[in-house]
């Protein structure tokens, strides 16, 4: 589109793409979902069809997007409409399925970053002791409704402390994605991730410390607490149900399937590393999922709460453990508000790490389609996402955060990543994708896993995807469990994201449209 | 926590941790 080429960013060093990869991965699922749905899903059984699913699903879809990144790059794209064009040039159409891999993190970030905000809010309010006073879960989950000025009550009087904290991480945000790749988001995963995994491990460290606080019951102890979380119940393998949870969790918490890791790796050279490289990023973020993650919320629940609350607690959601249950604990445990602030200081950070992630694709789709240089393509980020905010801030209690969250946290993942998958091996063509795999890698990938990609990947997915659509999707498309009040809210959001998504389907179609007709006239003058 | 519960936790950590410290261990030689 421009006739002067410019030099597209690039990473500083190998350990900082694969940090800023692991840092988009690592999240507040890694500690709070995978937890909860292990307990609810077999305990320790539940790591069978959750480590079948890590190595047929999650790492050679990290390869995949690894590989098609660096691809892309070579072409100066770093997006998926310009990555799936060249990988399928002969295909009209396929760019503007490569719309999914920008419309996916716009819209993740524009809740994901209101969450995190709340994070920064509660690490702050555990150093000045503001819920130190609350010691019920139900005084606790009042202090949560109250901050998110979901009723007014004796802790908040409205909106406005939440609304403080989310302009200054949406800012902070803003800044990082501001100072470039190896700036900004390279700098602040190369101290962020050290300090996340070190304060998971103080925590970890603490729980797995707290023996039997109480010796009256003598039951609620740490063992027992690990043995809710790890006690298999192999009858659990026979549930279609509990596959599709792993298979579900691993695609969460490894950040595949959004368009990242493809935008991140569209930065590396034709020569650099991505065999090794995206499998340290899974080991990392698995480090911090199942040995970190496993051992902080249920065995800590179980202690302080008994084997018969733990059930109702971990059925109440990954958000009331994190923001009502954990602060109770670390209440009553010694030096309490300290482990309160890194509990919240260490989700802050592992939520920073993702969101700043989730916008660099539509940054880069500015700077590589339209030429535009990064701090003008920031502002402009920052002025449309800052606008788009607002609905998850104001009407969070009107189901728009759960609208958004299924579109862009859980369709758009899945349909991008079947797509891409299917581009990968079937259309490039294994035998070229795998070749493409291994230039400049460390490691030699067992060959098995080019059977793996071009057959079990893909069809893992597409059950996947049409599990999900019938048991899932129908009823959210349908509107089947939407409250009456919500509806206009629900359907307000439905229409921004459709509006949202032809924007930037027209966006594509501008540029290809434009970089043919110039094309035409080269020819003429030549 | 049964017997179970110890080899599922012991197992899986045991890949995590494997697969984690080879990671690295072939990242960094690499960079030296």
């Amino acid at each position: 589109m421009n006739g002067t080429k410019k030099t597209r960013q690039a990473w500083g060093s190998r350990l900082g793409i694969i940090l800023a990869v692991a840092g988009s991965a690592v999240g507040l699922g890694n500690f709070l979902r995978f937890p909860v749905q292990a307990a609810q899903n077999g305990g320790g059984a539940f790591m069978i069809p959750y480590l079948v699913a890590l190595f047929l699903l999650g790492i050679p879809l990290m390869w995949i997007e690894w590989t098609a990144g660096r691809f892309g790059g070579g072409y100066e794209h770093g997006t998926a409409p310009g990555i799936f064009h060249t990988m399928w040039q002969k295909n009209r159409f396929i760019k503007y399925f490569g719309v999914i891999g920008i419309f996916g993190p716009i819209v993740i970030f524009i809740y994901y970053t209101y969450i995190e905000s709340w994070l920064l809010a509660y690490a702050f309010f555990a150093l000045t002791g503001k819920y130190l006073s609350v010691n019920t879960q139900a005084g606790m989950q009042a202090f949560l409704q109250g901050f998110q000025g979901l009723e007014k009550n004796q802790y908040f009087n409205g909106l406005a402390t939440a609304y403080i904290f989310f302009v200054i991480t949406f800012l902070l945000n803003i800044y990082v994605i501001y100072r470039g790749i190896k700036g900004g988001i390279e700098k602040l995963c190369n101290w962020a991730m050290p300090i996340l995994m070190i304060f998971g491990i103080i925590i970890a460290a603490r729980v797995l410390s707290l023996g039997t606080p109480d010796i009256s019951k003598p039951g609620w102890n740490l063992l027992n607490g690990l043995g809710f979380l790890w006690n298999p119940d192999f009858s659990a393998l026979k549930s279609a149900r509990v596959w599709l949870a792993a298979a579900g969790q691993i695609f969460f918490t490894l950040s595949v399937g959004i368009g990242v890791i493809l935008t991140y790796a569209s930065y590396l050279k034709k020569t650099d590393d991505v065999a090794l490289s995206g499998l340290t990023a899974v080991s990392t973020n698995e480090l911090a999922e199942v040995i970190l993650g496993g051992s902080i919320v249920i065995p800590a629940a179980f202690v302080f709460f008994g084997p018969e609350q733990i059930v109702g607690i971990a059925k109440s959601g990954a958000f009331n453990l994190g923001f009502v249950t954990m602060p109770l604990i670390f209440r009553a445990i010694p030096w309490g508000a300290l482990f309160a602030f890194l509990w919240f200081a260490l989700l802050f950070l592992a939520g920073i790490t993702s969101s700043v992630s989730l916008a660099q694709p539509a940054v880069a789709f500015m700077e590589d389609e339209f030429a535009l240089n990064r701090k003008k393509a920031v502002w402009i980020f920052a002025l449309i996402t800052f606008i788009l905010c607002q609905p998850a801030i104001f009407f969070l209690g009107n189901g728009v955060v759960d609208e958004l969250d299924f579109w862009g946290g859980t369709f758009a993942l899945v349909l991008f990543g079947t797509i891409e998958t299917i581009i990968f091996s079937w259309v490039f063509g294994i035998d070229r994708a795998w070749e493409e795999l291994h230039t400049g890698a460390d490691i030699r990938i067992p060959k098995i896993y080019k059977f793996i990609m071009k057959y079990v990947t893909p069809v893992f997915l597409l059950g996947l995807l049409g599990f999900w659509f019938f048991q899932e999707g129908v009823p959210v498309i349908l509107m089947k469990n939407v409250a009456a009040t919500n509806l206009p809210y629900v359907v307000a959001t439905r229409l921004m994201l459709v509006a949202m998504f032809l924007v930037l389907c027209f966006l594509v179609f501008l540029v290809w449209n434009k970089r043919a007709k110039k094309g035409k006239e080269e020819e003429v003058t030549l | 926590m049964n017997l179970g519960g110890f080899l599922m936790l012991g197992f899986t950590w045991a890949i995590i941790i494997i697969l984690t410290v080879y990671c690295f261990y072939k990242v960094l030689a690499k960079k030296e």
